[in-house]
């Protein structure tokens, strides 16, 4: 088992990678067969991710080296329990699918879906092959394959507004990319390394240098502005917004854990050369997670338009994550890497509910949505099941976590940060309310809600999907803290959460 | 060679940094803000080029003639892949500013700020 699930390792980031590149020849002259393609590729990446994972609980961390060169001079991909966050994401991907396949008919010719799906394939092949590398350029080199697939995706839709939407996201997460690429440089030069546990050894001989300061705190602000953490979250709304909706599901469900993800991996190498004084930077954290929760549920109150307002939600749930991490305690730790997923999960709902509707609708705000309720009772309660579990009300899938980061903030002794997160919560459900009485409680203003109709099949099945686990992760969501709790006890009782 | 008691090296890459941060951040026009980019990649590459530079080393290419000490290869690996990488934001960014032109007849930030 341990040999097979090793050598499956390099397979789960090339299966994607690979498929993307056929896409265009599979699809040549049928179009329509890139979604399906897509479909298969990605049902063959979860299986593979499905054996590791399993692999991960029985033996734990394994490691494979590309190449047949040793680390720390080879390329090293590694599984651990962060990594393990590529089943669910593979997974999501395979319901998130089929849902395209209907949905793009409004959106793009059909002459366009081979590239539209070889991007998603790059995409998930990109955030893949982040979660798992363990060298520090491998990193960043993925994280590029992430990001220019996902500005291409933005734009995707055509139109003016959406290439320029995807301009402003490149220019500003180019200068993040390039903030890592200056990092790694510097880490290289003062270590002459650039595999990470060779790295953090090397940088307990170097030391807490300026240079090295510099290089931690550019990977920082780099982490950050993919998270789309308060202050460097321009970029996210217009882009989540305008992009076709399950890109969306992607872009705010997954993507943006790319941030997240690449913080653990910068804290996991610092933690363990244990050069400098993090406690400070984890209060930075703790304070831009306050700041994110409350202002991006602030703004997404004010905003009509039901997907700008999922996508200033996001910056909310980033928040919740990034002050689990700040506050550095059993508890918020394992709530934040277990909301990595769940938000992916609910986030994902509530686009692809959000994209029904729009289908159907042509309509977007929630003056024009009024009583939609009415006509799809089915996609209509998916979103509100799914806007009660962003709320993080018991029985579902938010609960649990924001339940853990909040324990954390009073294990911490900052009781303050606690009634921050429940505060952002309480705005969050403002919103929720205004949602559900314009669904439900009003009387349609717009013929086009009136007559809509409920989205086909392969629209309904993947929401009906979603919407279930979102229940469901709430009431067995002791499963993935149990999973993670092993692993964040043993690194916070080594020094490295 | 050594400037205000710094390398002089860094004290040019930090320049040009700067210059491409201007650049991108003050300039209105799309093209501008995209050169500023390419300027900001370009002295990030110089940075990591200079890396691998070793006193009196050799290229790192065994021929008949050449010894140790070698110039260290693998910033240079990283830089190429770095450019490929850049010239791909590049070539994405100007496929964008076509689409943003034929659209709306402009790429002038200050306009586009004003169509609705």
């Amino acid at each position: 088992m341990t040999e097979l699930a090793t050598e499956l390792l390099p397979w789960v980031v090339a299966v994607p990678l690979v498929g993307a590149a056929l896409t265009p020849a599979v699809a040549a002259g049928r179009p329509r067969l890139s979604g399906g393609w897509a479909f298969a590729v990605m049902l063959l990446t979860t299986a593979i991710a499905g054996v590791l994972l399993v692999e991960l609980a029985q033996g734990g961390t394994f490691r494979y080296e590309v190449g047949g060169w040793a680390a720390p001079y080879g390329i090293e991909l590694r599984f651990d329990h962060f990594a393990s966050w590529v089943f669910p994401l593979a997974a999501l991907f395979v319901v998130i699918l089929p849902f395209s396949w209907r949905y793009l008919d409004h959106v793009m010719p059909d002459e366009r879906r081979p590239a539209f799906y070889a991007l998603l394939l790059l995409n998930a092949g990109g955030m893949i092959g982040f979660s798992i590398t363990g060298d520090l350029f491998n990193l960043f080199v993925f994280m590029e394959v992430v990001s220019l697939s996902s500005y291409a995706l933005v734009a995707v839709g055509g139109r003016g507004l959406a290439a320029y939407a995807a301009l402003k996201y490149l220019f500003i997460g180019a200068v993040s990319s390039l903030l890592t690429l200056f990092a790694v440089a510097q880490l290289f030069v003062m270590t002459g390394s650039l595999n990470m546990a060779d790295v953090a050894l090397r940088l307990a001989e170097v030391g807490g240098t300026p240079p090295v300061m510099v290089a931690f705190a550019a990977l920082g602000v780099s982490m950050m502005v993919k998270a789309a953490a308060f202050p460097l979250h321009v970029w996210l709304p217009d882009a989540h917004a305008i992009a076709p909706s399950p890109v969306s599901a992607v872009l705010s469900g997954m993507v943006v854990k790319v941030g997240i993800l690449g913080m653990l991996r910068v804290y996991q190498v610092f933690f363990a050369a244990d050069v400098l004084d993090l406690g400070a930077f984890n209060q930075a954290l703790v304070w831009l997670g306050a700041a994110s929760i409350v202002m991006g549920a602030f703004f997404a109150i004010f905003q009509d338009d039901i997907k700008l307002m999922l996508a200033y939600s996001t910056i909310s749930n980033i928040g919740y994550i990034v002050m689990g991490l700040g506050l550095a305690t059993p508890y918020a730790v394992i709530g934040a890497s277990v909301h990595v997923f769940n938000h992916a999960l609910i986030k994902a709902t509530l686009f692809l509910a959000a994209g029904a509707i729009i289908h159907q609708t042509g309509l977007r705000t929630l003056s024009d949505l009024r009583g939609i309720g009415r006509s799809m009772p089915q996609t209509s309660a998916a979103m509100a099941i799914g806007a009660v579990a962003i709320v993080g009300l018991p029985p579902t899938a938010g609960f649990v976590c924001k339940w853990y980061i909040a324990l954390g903030a009073f294990e911490a002794d900052q009781a303050a940060f606690g009634f921050a997160l429940v505060f952002g919560a309480l705005f969050i459900f403002v919103y929720y309310i205004r949602m559900v009485n314009a669904f439900f409680f009003q009387k349609p203003v717009h013929e086009a809600v009136a007559a809509a109709r409920e989205v086909p099949w392969s629209m309904r099945a993947p929401i009906a999907l979603l919407a279930t686990l979102c229940l469901l992760m709430g009431i067995l969501g002791g499963i993935p803290l149990n999973f993670v709790e092993g692993a964040v006890l043993a690194k916070l009782a080594a020094g490295v959460p | 060679m050594l400037l205000f008691g710094l390398d002089l090296d860094y004290v040019a890459i930090v320049a040009l940094f700067g210059i491409g941060l201007y650049m991108l951040v003050a300039k209105s026009n799309l093209l501008k803000k995209l050169l500023g980019l390419n300027v900001m990649e370009t002295s990030v590459f110089a940075f990591l080029v200079t890396a691998g530079m070793v006193e009196g080393g050799d290229p790192p290419i065994l021929v008949a003639g050449t010894g140790a000490p070698f110039a260290s290869p693998i910033p240079h690996a990283m830089v190429l892949t770095g450019i490929v990488v850049a010239v791909s934001v590049t070539a994405v960014a100007l496929a964008l500013i076509v689409q943003i032109h034929a659209h709306y007849g402009t790429i002038e930030v200050d306009e586009l700020k004003e169509l609705p």
